[in-house]
């Protein structure tokens, strides 16, 4: 019995000392870092005070965050548009093939973002692919400028986070219990009722998790707008590596980086508020 | 199903793929035209291959991409099992909850982070402070992948080894490692790749003394594209297709397993 315990206490002092680096870890370089972000957000001429916040509260900074919130919103909203039925039919009516499909699905997402990014230049570039088909089919005399517009940078955007959406709207579509599907046929609703009834609702949840995986990293996106947009369009992302690593004012910067990470937190805990009450609801009924 | 559903469904996939691949299409054939203007074809050559495989900086570039890559595997791996695996039955319990945070903070968030971290406390910026950032990123993965295959896993293996005498460590090499291998594979793979490929950490924690491939290469595009990139890419795609096939057939093989 006393050596059991002994035995007991020595597995708790070595699960301790095991446990440790992991948690040592994620304490020095995660939770640390960003209590440090939040202090030095506070901190102005050796005191505490707000200044740095109520400098922020300003048209251009109110812009930037809006312009970055809009743009993560239409590409999650875009992605999904595409990505639903896509990965519906992938999950539900494909038999051949499908792993191939599924294979030729996944690279993109396993491919470096830069590359992902400069594989665009080809296709919008002055002579690129988009240009020279148009001028080869006679629908415009000179090239378009298709480089740092707003459109391109949506266009990009979707086209990097597009298989975030696809694959957990796949994964869900595809253990979705056919035999609800037939019999909401057999019960003589057509297809668009059985759709807006029966497999919509049942795919909330992996709408949630594909909207999110594709709404909170396009927020903060930097690469994406430097490449593609120029110093045209300054987002929330652009602005943070600018106060940071340019002009190095650690703590103006870090007041933006909090400000706007409220902001994404808000919006973020509204939606999954919307999106939970979606799935709530549906299985309510 | 409808006449409207069946040409839909369809074209939307035909579309998306088209989306997908026609960029990198014309990326992978413009790597092997002869023209100093990225986007002019005229004919068919290798020699920004060539120039690719005689560059030293892109090789350092790998060489640091590939040190930190494994440096973090190793690392998130080790640390993220010992962990899941001492804090079963102790205090700590719900201390893999600690980690979930780290995928759902946005990258940059944590990159500036760790920058003024680094900076407070004079750390110099180099492959040092990468690896840290790496595998933070990679616990972020490891911890509650390994974390939902343990708890999958029947108690009663664990609770007969120890019966049998063996004692915690013996149980974690000998039983539940082997048991848990195919999900630490998986891991581990997934870790490298988010390593190879990530960009942000590394613009912010890497200073100017460590260079990845992937900041290599967003300096290249900045300084307006050379063909070179196009070959640089090419090769990266061919790796990470043989990567996502290994990844596929390792899917396939863990079902197999649980099943």
């Amino acid at each position: 019995m006393k050596q059991t315990d002994f035995k007991g206490a020595i597995t708790k002092e070595v699960s301790f000392f095991m446990i440790t680096p992991a948690l040592l870890w994620q304490v020095l370089f995660f939770y640390i870092p960003l209590t440090m972000i939040v202090g030095a957000s506070f901190m102005y001429q050796s005191g505490i005070s707000w200044q740095h916040y109520s400098s922020l509260l300003e048209l251009p900074y109110f812009k930037i965050i809006t312009r970055s919130l809009l743009f993560a919103l239409i590409n999650a909203f875009v992605c999904l548009i595409f990505a639903y039925p896509a990965a519906y039919f992938l999950a539900r009516n494909v038999k051949k093939w499908k792993n191939i499909l599924l294979f030729s699905l996944m690279l993109p997402f396993w491919t470096n973002i830069l590359v992902q990014i400069y594989a665009w230049f080809f296709v919008l570039e002055r002579n690129g692919l988009c240009n020279t088909l148009l001028m080869k089919l006679g629908l415009i005399s000179e090239p378009l400028h298709l480089m740092n517009s707003s459109l391109t940078i949506l266009i990009v955007m979707a086209y990097c986070y597009l298989p975030f959406m696809i694959l957990p709207l796949y994964s869900n579509l595809e253990k979705l219990d056919s035999r609800l599907i037939e019999s909401s046929y057999d019960l003589g609703a057509n297809s668009w009722q059985t759709f807006f009834n029966v497999t919509l609702p049942l795919s909330w949840s992996g709408i949630k998790t594909g909207f999110f995986l594709v709404f909170v990293p396009s927020f903060g996106e930097f690469v994406i707008p430097a490449l593609m947009g120029g110093s045209k369009y300054m987002f929330a992302g652009s602005l943070i590596s600018h106060y940071f690593l340019t002009v190095h004012d650690t703590s103006q910067g870090a007041a933006f980086t909090c400000l706007s990470g409220v902001v994404l937190l808000t919006i973020a805990i509204v939606l999954n508020w919307y999106f939970s009450k979606k799935a709530y609801a549906s299985r309510g009924q | 199903m409808s006449i409207f559903s069946r040409y839909f469904f369809p074209s939307m996939v035909l579309c998306l793929y088209l989306f997908l691949y026609i960029p990198i299409i014309v990326l992978v054939l413009f790597s092997f035209n002869d023209n100093e203007f990225t986007y002019q074809w005229s004919s068919f050559s290798l020699r920004w291959y060539r120039e690719l495989f005689a560059s030293t900086e892109i090789w350092d570039a790998l060489k640091n991409s590939l040190i930190v890559a494994t440096s973090s595997v190793f690392l998130s791996i080790t640390m993220g099992v010992l962990l899941v695996f001492y804090s079963g039955n102790s205090f700590f319990k719900k201390s893999f909850l600690l980690f979930y945070g780290n995928l759902a903070v946005p990258e940059i968030v944590l990159a500036v982070g760790m920058l003024s971290f680094f900076a407070f406390f004079s750390i110099p910026l180099g492959l040092t402070t990468l690896i840290a950032g790496h595998t933070l990123i990679g616990l972020g993965y490891v911890v509650p992948i390994v974390h939902s295959r343990f708890i999958e896993l029947d108690d009663r293996y664990t609770e007969a080894s120890l019966d049998l005498g063996a004692t915690q460590g013996q149980t974690l090499m000998k039983v539940v490692l082997p048991l848990l291998s195919p999900a630490l594979f998986a891991a581990g793979l997934l870790v490298f790749i988010i390593s190879l490929d990530d960009f942000v950490i590394s613009f912010f924690c890497a200073g100017s003394s460590a260079q990845t491939l992937p900041i290599y290469i967003f300096s290249m595009i900045r300084a307006g594209a050379s063909p070179v990139v196009s070959a640089l890419s090419t090769v990266l795609l061919g790796m990470s297709s043989i990567l996502v096939l290994i990844f596929s057939s390792l899917q396939i093989k863990k079902m197999d397993i649980l099943r």
